[in-house]
């Protein structure tokens, strides 16, 4: 048997060599790959060339002047190209912040009723699930715009708002509702709110410890929330009060001024995009509690723990570290798709880079951006879910 | 091995991807030379008039200027200069064969000689003169952006509009001319929101979303027709805060066929100012002692018929006001009925833009 594995084990020759081809494969489709960019590149410098537009590395396009201003936002068309950029990078974050609290908590709560013993709760999340999921999402965007808001009959015509004095005026341009405004510069004291949550949180986490290890009710919750308002309170005074109330009133001409506006294409969307998105978070958290073994619910239900306290603190984290990954793909898509505002008005970062190429701003280098940034957001939004997801995994796996 | 196998297959893939992107690449090149530097992409006067038709680029959707009426017949301002070109080069209105563009292709079509004339209304631009390799005739409609408000609102003038929510479509200098007409007027937009398509600012227009709506007048004119609940529900301002001259164009480098096709078109426009009509062209010419005049509709005088030498019948500006009519006749059939006024589309002499040289 040795005598004959010996001559097996001699080297194949080279163009057989397992070992040999995978290396030469791999360096040949990187030659393949690189010069096909950089041929694709010189195509596009030769065309640039050609037509006598900017080269494809020259961003100077955006120090130039806007020329429009955007609704609902400061920018007055002096301003350069680039601070209408940024107005609508913060709005896609903001639509994507919102969105995906918004998402989670309505999801979550979707999953559950959908495993409900109770058959009408169980049925209608299965109806729900269905029927979203199973729709284009700019269908419902625009279906919400035009059935809810537009054509809804809620919201009276300008001039005949619907008034809460000093709290609230709505008409169809919008709900304005009074808010909280920065005299100076808002940094000091929101520094201060997220020290009052540290410190919030630090207080929730040592209840939490006292309560595992005596085993008496130390209410964690309530107490990081006593001490957070508690910080915050102090913190407002020893600033000197540092904000201002902004209320909305009609003015003369019947439109509403003041406060801050909720407008209707801002609603549609978030509306639109988390209902839809909610459809599958749903799915994930049905899935998830699904994957946690049954005899945990047992053992918990045999220790005497109620099904709330057996789904919060036994089935929902387990059911987490199987949600998390998938789950970020949904956040990932609801940012992504927060794109479609465009069918409705709602200026976002889409919206504002495809202004900037109807009015003259190189196609390929604002593109390029849009994607970049759209990029940078997805992998801040993977990089949270990754160290949360690392968080929660079981150790030593 | 098998791992290898998937790899030979994306680079095949990517290959492929190579292949098609370079054929893409390829269009692209020939297309922006063919702009630049092709003598001429479209047929030829000589061969036009041989083939006994031509090849009239235009649309089916735009009420007023292209669209089909009621019993599916094409009809439209620009459709009717179609067919007056077609009565000035082969004496027959109906020799004119119809390709309908979209927007986005109308000017490749012009090049690569899919249509020998383009009447869309399309906006005579320098770039679209220069680089899109389009040589624009004599413009047939002087349009501008305006604004359409409600009947019963209080805006006379963009002066009154301070603060107003403007509803707009997207992807064009709309919003741009906007505020800077508003800047102009010493105002503020409110709000400036850009929608994707008509149908929706529509909706939203009628739930008091916004207090105006801009676009080209003609547009409006035409959204206006079609207003839910009538046109008088709403109206458009008097003022006009950008360009949109439109006409017809042909292929650079074609100079006999622009010639002619110019010519046709001011055949309309020196018929009213000469005050001839589809009803009296017959009488004029049994009658008319004006020189000028039996010139104009090729009669004979002393040493034989005038010919400029355009390569066109003698008789080309008699067919075409007898065909299809002249400028004010073609305006009232088709622009008229939108609710749009001559404004500056008015003959030179009643103080408007329309002016046709002496045809001499």
């Amino acid at each position: 048997m040795t005598a004959a594995q010996a001559p097996a084990r001699a080297r194949p020759p080279l163009w057989r060599d397992v070992r040999v081809l995978r290396v030469v494969g791999q360096a040949a489709a990187l030659v393949v790959v690189g010069m096909l960019l950089a041929w694709l590149w010189s195509n596009l410098q030769n065309n640039v060339d050609s037509l006598g537009i900017p080269a494809p590395t020259d961003f100077s396009y955006l120090n130039q002047p806007v020329g429009q201003s955007i609704a609902g936002s400061d920018l007055r068309p002096t301003q350069s190209r680039l601070d209408a950029l940024q107005v609508g990078l913060v709005r896609t974050i903001q639509i994507a912040i919102v969105g995906i609290i918004l998402t989670t908590i309505l999801g979550v709560l979707l999953g559950i009723a959908r495993l409900s013993q109770n058959w009408l709760v169980a049925t209608f999340a299965r109806i729900y699930v269905e029927l979203f999921r199973n729709t284009p999402p700019l269908v419902v965007i625009i279906f919400i715009y035009l059935g809810m808001f537009i054509n809804g009959g809620f919201l009276p015509r300008v001039g005949d708002a619907v008034e809460i004095p000093n709290l609230l005026a709505a008409d169809i341009r919008g709900i304005s509702v009074l808010w909280v405004s920065f005299t100076d510069s808002p940094w000091p004291y929101l520094l201060v709110l997220v020290g009052a949550i540290a410190v919030g949180w630090g207080v929730v986490r040592w209840r939490n410890h006292v309560q595992d290890a005596q085993g008496k009710p130390t209410y964690p919750m309530l107490s990081g929330l006593v001490v957070f308002l508690a910080m915050a309170i102090v913190g407002w005074l020893a600033l000197g009060g540092p904000t201002e109330l902004s209320a909305p009133s009609v003015a003369e001409n019947g439109r509403v001024t003041g406060g801050n506006k909720l407008t209707p294409e801002y609603a549609a969307l978030l509306i639109g995009l988390v209902l839809y998105t909610a459809s599958h978070v749903a799915e994930i958290t049905r899935a998830s509690i699904q994957a946690v073994a049954r005899g945990q619910d047992e053992a918990a239900k045999a220790l005497g723990l109620s099904a709330g306290q057996r789904l919060r603190k036994v089935i929902l984290p387990q059911a987490l570290r199987v949600a998390i990954p998938p789950l970020s793909n949904q956040y990932l898509n609801l940012t992504k798709n927060s794109s479609l505002a465009v069918a409705i008005a709602y200026v976002e970062m889409t919206r504002v880079t495809s202004d900037l190429v109807a009015n003259g701003a190189p196609a390929f280098q604002a593109f390029l951006l849009l994607a970049f940034l759209y990029l940078l957001i997805s992998l801040a939004t993977a990089l949270i879910t990754n160290f949360i997801n690392g968080r929660l995994a079981i150790p030593g796996r | 091995m098998k791992q290898f196998g998937k790899r030979a297959a994306l680079v095949a893939l990517m290959a492929a991807l190579a292949i098609g992107v370079a054929a893409c690449g390829d269009d692209d090149d020939s297309s922006s030379d063919g702009g630049g530097d092709t003598a001429s992409a479209g047929a030829s006067l000589q061969s036009i008039l041989d083939n006994g038709s031509f090849k009239c680029g235009t649309r089916d959707d735009l009420a007023g200027f292209a669209a089909l009426d009621a019993s599916g017949e094409r009809a439209g301002f620009d459709t009717e200069y179609c067919r007056a070109i077609a009565a000035a080069l082969f004496g027959d209105s109906e020799a004119v064969e119809f390709v309908d563009l979209q927007t986005a292709d109308r000017f490749t079509a012009l090049q690569s000689g899919e249509v020998d004339v383009l009447v869309r209304n399309t906006t005579w631009t320098g770039s679209r003169d220069g680089g899109e390799g389009a040589n624009f005739l004599a413009t047939t409609f002087y349009d501008g952006q305006g604004m359409l408000v409600s009947a019963d609102s209080d805006f006379q003038s963009l002066k009154d509009m301070d603060g107003a929510t403007i509803c707009l479509t997207e992807g064009t200098t709309t919003q741009l001319n906007l505020e800077d007409a508003f800047t102009n007027a010493g105002v503020n937009v409110g709000e400036a929101l850009p929608f994707a398509d008509p149908e929706l600012i529509q909706e939203a227009y009628n739930a008091g979303r916004c207090d105006g709506w801009t676009a080209d007048r003609s547009a409006l004119a035409g959204f206006r027709t079609n207003w839910p609940g009538g046109p008088e529900n709403v109206r458009i301002l008097d003022e006009t805060f950008s360009k949109e001259p439109l006409g017809p164009a042909v292929s650079d480098g074609n100079d006999d066929l622009a010639q002619a096709v110019e010519w046709a078109v001011f055949a309309t426009m020196q018929a009213e100012e000469f005050g001839i009509t589809s009803a009296n062209v017959d009488q004029i010419r049994d009658t008319s002692e004006d020189p000028n005049i039996r010139r104009f509709l090729g009669l004979e005088e002393e040493g034989g018929t005038f010919d400029p030498g355009l390569g066109l019948p003698a008789d080309f500006n008699y067919q075409v006001i007898k065909q299809v009519g002249n400028y004010g006749e073609i305006f009232e059939r088709n622009i008229t009925p939108l609710g749009l006024e001559r404004g500056v589309n008015a003959l030179w002499t009643d103080g408007g833009l329309i002016y046709a040289p002496p045809y001499r």
